[in-house]
């Protein structure tokens, strides 16, 4: 090779080198952030009942908790049921109709055989359909307790967030996406309220 | 860094290039869509079968004939309900399970009807045999050998004319059965 | 070298204009307006509406219609009465909504899922109009300056929605109480407003 060539040669690598060295360090700090997250999560803050949670899409205040055999409507089931029951006010804060609160709010730690909650609205006393923006409204999650399992007495609540994107990362279109748990919340349970024969 | 001649050779190929492009883009195109493509030719793009009144036509494996086309007229105002009744006798029953059926009451406007859910009370009174009959969804189950027979209401305004039966069967796309 | 420097930020900022000038998916997909006035007859292609009264109500009872019942809200009721028709095929309008003037959107109420007329279960014949009946929940300070959107579907891409303004309603004609009951004629709910 020639003097010049040689020279060009050294400069590529040089140039090579640069890039490489650039992007082996944005790979590291990644890496690094990741793991250093991972070992030292944020802690989720716990929260009393009846403080607004803000979770994006919607403000929630949880009223309390009870046990029960008969639903929010009154209407006693077949089979005597164990149903564990949160009351809880919830303000829609996106600027359409929304009925997505099946996912809300989960019981921490989970509870084998529970099936997913259903809401009602208390205004009605019936399932509760979408929830209108900036018009809050009193709910009622109920969960049917499997009977293998004791009627708790402290209930922990894990709620969920959610995030606007204007421009989603597939389509470019907006939503809501979820995001990690903004609190928990910790409350008695009510055991059942026995009628007291005379 | 002054520019070198571009050689001859190179100037063609450049341009070969160029002109590949004409061929090379639609091709891409037709290959990324050939599925969407194929999807709504096989929606849009349908041959009738034309059965006039009393004949029979073998169609996805069936013998069909309509059987009955009744005009009943429900109060209040100018509603006419028609009471179609249609049978297949089956020979093959393979294209007739493929996939779901669609029949649907065609004027000369275009005007397309689809069948109401259940048979309303009227048409229970006028002709109770035709209320029993199952709808088209029972080929679903249809052997072979047997004749299914189905029957569907549709609700339309006074002046349609020139009314006819479209019955389309997934499987056997693009055939349809025009029943006049 | 100067040239090329210009070239490269000319290019730049081309780009950078057409990156904040494009439009996002929701607004290239959203739906095609037709634009109508109460009263009158608002023409889409598959779909012809109009709207015949509106009435603001603060309590709506339902009577023998499946769950009987008084509806309270912390807003006002806005039930519309109006006239749909399809065109060409048989269809139904799944999607009706109230822009208010602050640019959100209320959807139907499914509250009163038992009344018979309500619009997303009504299926409509081409060539036959049938009574509609529309429940929404507002806020009382978006009654006046709202659009009433009808279409076939949320969701669909690009598929027509009747944008209706109605104008001419006012806080004032809020009434205290509706009763809705099922009709017997061709309207198949009675709504009587105090």
């Amino acid at each position: 090779m020639s003097a010049e060539q040689h020279l060009t040669l050294r400069r590529r690598l040089l140039a090579l080198l640069i890039a490489g060295v650039g992007a082996a360090a944005a790979t590291a700090i990644s890496f690094a952030m990741t793991v250093y997250e991972a070992a030292n999560p944020k802690p989720v803050p716990v929260v009393a009942a009846g403080q607004p949670i803000d979770t994006g899409r919607w403000i929630i205040t949880i009223r309390d908790a009870r046990m029960g055999s008969t639903p929010p409507t009154g209407i006693k089931p077949f089979a005597p049921k164990k149903l564990l029951m949160v009351e809880f006010d919830l303000d829609n804060r996106s600027a359409s109709t929304s009925n997505v609160f099946l996912r809300l709010f989960t019981i921490d730690p989970p509870v084998a055989n529970l099936s997913p909650p259903t809401f009602y609205l208390a205004r009605d006393k019936w399932i509760a359909g979408g929830l209108q923006p900036g018009m809050p409204e009193r709910m009622i999650a109920s969960w049917e307790w499997p009977s293998a399992v004791p009627q708790p007495q402290q209930l922990r609540l894990q709620i969920a967030s959610q995030i606007y994107k204007r421009r989603d990362n597939l389509y470019g279109a907006p939503g809501w996406f979820d995001r990690d748990p903004v609190a928990v919340v910790a409350l008695a349970v009510a055991p059942e309220a026995v009628a007291t024969e005379r | 860094m002054t520019a070198t001649a571009v050689s001859s050779g190179e100037r063609r190929r450049y341009w070969l290039s160029v002109a590949a492009l004409a061929i090379v883009l639609p091709a891409a195109i037709a290959v990324n869509s050939w599925n969407s493509l194929e999807e709504w030719r096989s929606r849009h793009v349908r041959t009738p079968l034309a059965v006039e009144r009393g004949a029979i036509q073998h169609y996805a494996g069936a013998q069909w004939q309509l059987s009955g086309l009744t005009r009943l007229s429900e109060s209040p105002g100018n509603t006419i309900l028609i009471v179609a009744e249609f049978e297949a006798a089956v020979d093959d029953p393979e294209l007739l399970q493929k996939g779901p059926c669609q029949v649907i009451l065609v004027d000369d406007r275009g005007r397309r009807w689809q069948p109401t859910f259940l048979p309303p009370r009227v048409v229970r009174q006028a002709r109770p045999a035709a209320a029993d009959k199952p709808r088209c969804g029972a080929l679903l189950k249809a052997e072979k050998g047997k004749t299914t027979t189905m029957a569907e209401t549709f609700t339309i305004p006074d002046g349609a004319t020139d009314l006819a039966l479209s019955v389309t069967i997934a499987g056997a796309r693009p055939e349809y059965l025009l029943f006049k | 070298m100067f040239r090329g420097f210009v070239a490269v930020a000319f290019g730049a900022a081309v780009l950078y204009g057409l990156q904040r000038t494009t439009p996002g998916y929701g607004e290239i997909t959203s739906p095609i307006p037709v634009a109508g006035k109460p009263g009158q007859r608002v023409d889409a292609t598959a779909f012809t509406i109009g709207i015949a009264k509106v009435h603001l109500v603060r309590a709506v009872t339902t009577k023998n219609v499946g769950r009987a019942g008084t509806f309270t809200t912390s807003g006002v009721w806005v039930l519309v009465e109006g006239a749909a028709e399809a065109k060409s095929e048989s269809l139904t309008l799944m999607s009706a909504e109230w822009l208010g003037p602050n640019g959100i959107r209320y959807a139907l109420s499914q509250r009163f899922s038992t009344v018979s007329g309500m619009l997303p279960a009504q299926r409509l014949e081409p060539g036959l109009p049938k009574p509609v009946l529309m429940a929404f929940e507002i806020p009382e300070s978006q009654v006046s300056g709202g659009t009433l959107l009808v279409a076939r579907s949320a969701w669909t891409p690009l598929e027509e929605q009747a944008r209706i303004e109605m104008t001419g309603i006012k806080p004032d004609d809020i009434r205290p109480a509706a009763v809705l009951a099922r009709g017997q004629g061709a309207v198949p709910w009675i709504l009587s407003v105090e």
